[in-house]
């Protein structure tokens, strides 16, 4: 669909563009347009990080994301263009590792589209980070089971915002 | 069947091919792919984690396959421990 942007940009190859996100959104009937920006980070759990690689089923984020975008445009019933990119391969300090940007006509439309979208993208999209430390040593990052268990107990509480740990 | 399983995450530690096959009897559940697939790790694998494969979830190219569900014929699979995308 035209009002959506879904894409896995290897890093290899190109950065994350906040600005052709904001392009993207924009459009003479919004009025809002919310941006979430995730980099890398120096410090995780009491470790110096060094870089993160992101390892992706890409097929299946695809339409993982375009479910949410589906989600995200039910949710707020209102006009909507979305944008949501994730990174993938090797990144360093300070390189943006997703950006998810949310045109609306208002603002609260548009903080609510951002928000549902960079969260579900965190707990629903198979994505996963391995962080590398400044000693050498590396590690895949807990995360969220996409297992049936997991997923019920996740419906049950979520409320979207109401997920109960640190990530 | 001969069934492939892509591996994802911490899991692509148990065959630096990033897949593995395994034999899998006709008809069998996803709950019985499982159970496969944490002995073939504690058997050719022992430096994953198996306990790993309790709370991962199987999907196709199309989507998540939860436990009741059969192994389709001929479709490579993928084994997803939990995300940490963002």
């Amino acid at each position: 669909m035209d009002d959506l942007h879904l894409a896995v940009v290897e890093r290899a190859e190109a950065a994350l563009d906040v600005a052709a996100a904001l392009d993207f959104v924009s459009d003479p009937r919004f009025g809002g347009i919310a941006v979430f920006v995730g980099k890398v980070r120096d410090f995780n759990v009491g470790r110096h990080v060094v870089g993160i690689s992101y390892d992706l089923f890409v097929p299946l984020a695809l339409r993982t994301f375009q479910a949410i975008g589906e989600r995200a445009r039910a949710e707020v019933g209102a006009p909507l263009k979305l944008y949501i990119a994730h990174a993938k391969g090797d990144l360093g300090l300070g390189d943006l590792a997703v950006v998810v940007a949310a045109g609306t006509p208002h603002r609260a439309e548009a903080f609510r589209a951002c928000r549902l979208a960079i969260e579900a993208v965190k707990h629903e999209a198979p994505i996963w980070k391995q962080e590398h430390y400044v000693d050498g040593d590396s590690a895949w990052s807990e995360g969220c089971s996409l297992c049936e268990a997991s997923a019920e107990e996740t419906h049950d509480t979520a409320g979207h915002g109401g997920h109960g740990h640190a990530h | 069947m001969k069934t492939r399983i892509a591996l994802y995450g911490a899991l692509r530690e148990a065959d630096a091919r990033g897949y593995l096959e395994l034999d899998v009897p006709p008809s069998s559940s996803i709950a019985e792919l499982r159970e496969l697939l944490a002995a073939h790790l504690r058997e050719h694998a022992p430096q994953v984690n198996a306990g790993l494969v309790r709370i991962s979830a199987f999907a196709s190219a199309e989507e998540i396959l939860h436990n009741h569900r059969e192994v389709p014929e001929g479709v490579e699979l993928a084994v997803l421990p939990p995300v940490s995308g963002g």
